[in-house]
């Protein structure tokens, strides 16, 4: 029976029902320990381990598709070697999300019983999928040898892994992302909507998006850290030539998908204030601002460490000296642009203080703070790291073989990634350029500030096809120089000084004016990547990669990244979490419990940083469980790729 | 030994998190967070600003704060201070709607109906503080104004009147604990008991409506419109538990001996102006007082739940009720 009171909110509604007597309580202690602390101990260790669950699947069967198509049984037995990981840390992933369901049961009853009543549905087909993924899981692992001359099979086998894994996140997300976003509620906070409509919540997309790269990146380098703690314990060549070619797998997955999470994440953090503004100014402006300075410190050591790692490990390449000089400069640019992006744009000051420094807001380092300088550091960075990645692919390589003669091929390759390029400059450019100013609230004056962007994206198209022609001439090393300039002139440049201009002339336009930086960067990942991949097909090589010969550092670099990671990973998840604040759900659902309220950064870091240290641990436990039958076979030496 | 190692490294790793955060607690204050006061005054909209009405995450005032959201309040690029600046804004919303607006009534709407008037350069995104997540009470709301009022101004409660989309929105706030009137009242006959000065509860003697009236308590000209009719039940019945700003009562003692009770009305270097219970108004030099101390009771009596029956009282609130 739904009883609907006018005027009531359903947090009230609840309450009256349980001070009546017939709803029971509305939260209770775990043990005399505070509940909503021991749901989200269970709830972020839950997420760690299913992260790590649906994220290495995806990447498991790349490598595998790799070995198969490339005929490199390494590949195969590396991708193997990634499901046994995940197999072991399966079941402690459901156990967990079992605890989940009873503590959020058992503490907090009147919320569970809302909850399930709107989602049941999505709950019966949750427990069917996860049916399915364990059947496809073992099968997959345990049908390795078995289906090795069917290739074909098994991957498919682990592609739909992937997709039963992809659609127990998507349900779960539903439930995570209703939370901040509740649709189908009417005045009284009654839901008068379908199940269906609470799934495709606003933020239910955004959510899944920003969480399937997460668990990538996550998995990436929980993996890379596994390699690294067996590399530093090895005691053969063989095993540590092995491992570190597993590490170096693991962190390139991680920094791939570590690369368009920022923008992943602007993507959420924007329809989450679409969503509700109180919700995005308080993430952003409010309360929880200091958390984004803390993610930016974790993020920016990803991206630092990740880039030392990708360098330290050139010494094993060689030819790499050739490209050595460059590393310094990427450092600077690296460590500035961190420094700028977790600058804060003003703290709590005394009189005193405030008098000494001729105001709140430094005359300088103020502007650091504020996000349009956020937002060009950040491309910064990301073209920067792309940089890496592409001294490291190119560092044995001489001797290129012409595009002109690699045929029609790579003259398709090339237009069609000018042609993607242009497409999606072109689709945002003919956005810009028919955006109504009043539609963001600006008069017909500002006009021109919208359309500036689009003539920037224009321009930047020019370029597209100009890097084109000089690839299809055989000046493609040119041709990438010409456009990573470009975009750093672009994206940093030119839109990062003029994202001042729009904060003081028409704020609502930032967020157009970041998007139009994000598309210049894609553009050039895009691109850039094209080119190289034909500029060195069929490179003379100056020699195989020495795997194995890599500094221990560059081992506690890998651990330093995964422990970054889990950190970072249990900090966005306090935020996603408390930005609902005193709310189950954000102004339907009150909690009006003694334990409803926002803890301190000083205690949020000590949960997080116990989370973190809990995981690891357990992980460790686990994948030490899963090579107790492990031979010491010596794997075959790695090969030069 | 590389495990005990790498565990080592990973402890130490999160311990330098941990001492971050502690660290960002330290320098930022956040744990020190204020218990907000309850009625209406300039100090309670000052911390609903700068806390749960969370204001300050779109507009800062002048130098203070550092958000760009929405229009800065003090002087700034955007304009003079805020109270001057709403002059401006009510003259043209006058033009618009046909009927004189006042600044106060410019800033009731931009909290009551943000849409209603969005300025230049900034979008129509304001939420309604009224409505959940925020949900701020009519006495919160009316704090805040008053806080509003002192950017550029001075703090005019009397000038607040909340429109009955705040009320409506807010009425049912409270669940089953709200509470409500148990008779329906005669507001005529409450409008009798209030001017009747024989009468067992002469508010009038020191309350005015419509400038009819004493004045040694607050104008209750729109009472109505600020407060809910639990806050006013209660402010009949315990005066002293919330004693309006500017009206409490204060003990003075002479230089020659003799003992003073009443509200100051107004004070200079020399002189104080002191009203009585009966709003009798009396000069002394400052020099003449010895000492003087805020009482923690009201000069209103305490006893209206002994002087007056039920009925009186509905009735009485009856007609408050009417004054928006």
């Amino acid at each position: 029976m739904t009883i609907t009171i006018p005027g009531l909110f359903l947090a009230d509604l609840i309450g009256a029902v349980q001070a009546a007597g017939g709803g029971g309580e509305a939260v209770r202690t775990f043990f005399g320990l505070s509940p909503r602390a021991t749901i989200w101990v269970v709830a972020q260790l839950h997420l760690l381990f299913a992260a790590f669950v649906l994220g290495v699947p995806i990447f498991a069967v790349i490598v595998e598709f790799i070995g198969w198509r490339t005929d490199d049984q390494r590949y195969d037995r590396l991708a193997r070697e990634f499901i046994k990981l995940l197999t072991v840390a399966f079941a402690t992933t459901a156990a967990l999300g079992g605890l989940l369901a009873f503590t959020l049961f058992g503490l907090y009853p009147a919320f569970s019983t809302y909850f399930v009543s709107i989602f049941s549905p999505s709950m019966y087909v949750y427990a069917v999928f996860f049916f399915v993924e364990t059947g496809i899981l073992y099968s997959y692992y345990y049908s390795w040898d078995r289906l090795k001359r069917h290739k074909g099979v098994h991957i498919t086998l682990g592609v739909l892994l992937n997709l039963a894994g992809t659609i127990l996140v998507f349900i779960s997300n539903a439930w995570a992302s209703y939370m901040m976003s509740p649709v189908g509620v009417d005045e009284t906070g009654t839901f008068v909507g379908t199940t269906m409509e609470a799934v495709m919540n606003p933020l239910w997309m955004p959510l899944n998006i920003h969480r399937l790269l997460g668990n990538v990146a996550f998995g990436g380098f929980v993996v890379g850290a596994y390699a690294a703690v067996k590399f530093l314990a090895a005691r053969t060549e063989e095993r540590r030539a092995h491992y570190d070619w597993m590490g170096y797998v693991g962190n390139f997955i991680g920094l791939a998908a570590l690369i368009p999470l920022p923008f992943a994440g602007y993507y959420l953090g924007r329809e989450i204030y679409s969503a509700s503004p109180v919700m995005g100014n308080n993430m952003m402006g409010g309360e929880f601002s200091w958390t984004f300075i803390l993610q930016a410190a974790l993020v920016g050591l990803l991206f630092i460490v990740g880039n030392y790692y990708l360098w330290s490990g050139m010494n094993r390449i060689p030819g790499a000296e050739r490209y050595q000089r460059f590393v310094k400069y990427f450092n600077v640019i690296l460590i500035v642009c961190v420094a700028i992006w977790l600058t804060p744009r003003n703290l709590p000051m005394s009189a005193e203080e405030q008098l000494a420094l001729g105001g709140q807001v430094h005359p300088v380092l103020g502007y650091f703070g504020l996000m349009a300088a956020k937002n060009a550091v950040i491309n910064f960075i990301i073209l920067t790291t792309f940089a890496s990645f592409l001294l490291y692919r190119r560092a044995n390589k001489t001797d290129l073989v012409p595009v002109s003669e690699q045929g029609g091929g790579a003259t398709t390759l090339m237009l069609l990634a000018g042609a993607l390029c242009l497409l999606i400059l072109g689709w945002y450019a003919g956005v810009m350029f028919t955006l109504p100013p009043d539609s963001l609230g600006l008069g017909p004056e500002k006009a021109i500030y919208v359309r500036i962007p689009a003539l920037l994206l224009v321009v930047t198209m020019v370029a597209v096809v100009v890097c084109v022609v000089l690839c299809l001439r055989d000046k493609g090393r040119l041709a990438q120089v010409v456009y990573m300039a470009m975009v750093a002139l672009m994206s940093v440049g030119v839109l990062g000084v003029y994202g001042f201009v729009v904060m003081v002339q028409a704020n609502p336009l930032l967020r157009q004016v970041a998007a139009t930086q994000w598309l210049i960067l894609m553009s050039a990942l895009i691109l850039v990547t094209a080119i190289d991949v034909l500029l060195f097909r069929g490179a003379r090589s100056l020699g195989p990669i020495r795997w194995g010969e890599v500094t221990a550092r560059s081992q506690y670099a890998l651990i330093a990244l995964c422990v970054t990671i889990v950190l970072t990973m249990g900090l966005m998840g306090f935020v996603r979490s408390g930005l609902r604040e005193n709310w189950h759900i954000y102004g339907v659902v009150r909690d009006t419990s003694e334990w409803g309220f926002t803890p301190t950064t000083a205690v949020m870091t000590q949960m997080v940083g116990g989370i973190t240290l809990l995981f690891l641990t357990v992980v460790s436990f686990l994948f030490w469980l899963s090579g107790l039958d492990e031979k010491e076979h010596v794997p075959e030496p790695a090969g030069s790729d | 030994m590389a495990a005990l190692k790498v565990s080592f490294f990973t402890v130490f790793l999160i311990g330098l998190f941990i001492w971050l955060g502690a660290g960002i607690t330290r320098v930022s204050g956040e744990g020190a967070s204020v218990r907000l006061g309850v009625g209406l005054s300039v100090e309670n909209g000052e911390q609903i600003f700068w806390g749960p009405g969370k204001c300050s995450t779109c507009h800062s005032i002048g130098p203070r704060g550092s958000t760009v959201r929405g229009p800065n309040l003090g002087e700034s690029r955007q304009g003079p201070e805020l109270a001057i600046r709403a002059a401006e804004r009510a003259a043209q919303r006058a033009l618009a709607l046909g009927h004189d607006v006042t600044g106060t009534e410019y800033l009731i709407e931009s909290i009551a109906e943000p849409s209603a008037y969005v300025v230049d350069g900034f979008k129509d995104e304001m939420p309604r503080v009224y409505d959940p997540p925020i949900s701020l009470g009519p006495d919160q709301i009316a704090s805040v104004i008053m806080y509003l009022q002192t950017i550029g101004g001075a703090p005019d409660p009397s000038a607040i009147v909340l429109p009955p989309v705040i009320r409506e929105a807010t009425s049912g706030r409270g669940g089953a604990d709200a509470w409500a009137p148990y008779l329906a009242g005669d507001s005529i006959l409450g409008r009798a008991l209030f001017f009747d000065l024989d009468g067992p509860a002469p508010c009038s003697k020191c309350h005015s409506v419509n400038n009819e009236g004493g004045d040694v308590g607050p104008d209750l000209t729109a009472v109505a419109g600020v407060r809910t009719a639990q806050f006013i039940v209660e402010a009949i019945l315990e005066p002293s538990a919330e004693i309006a700003g500017g009206y409490e009562s204060v003990l003075i003692q002479t230089t020659d001996g003799r003992i003073l009770d009443g509200v100051i009305r107004r004070e200079t270097q020399d002189s104080v102006w002191l009203a009585d219970g009966e709003g009798i108004e009396s000069a002394l030099a400052t020099t003449a007082i010895a000492r003087r101390r805020v009482q923690e009771t009201s000069l209103m009596p305490e006893d209206f739940a002994r002087l007056l029956t039920v009925a009186e009282l509905h009735d009485l609130l009856a007609y408050l009720e009417t004054l928006r």
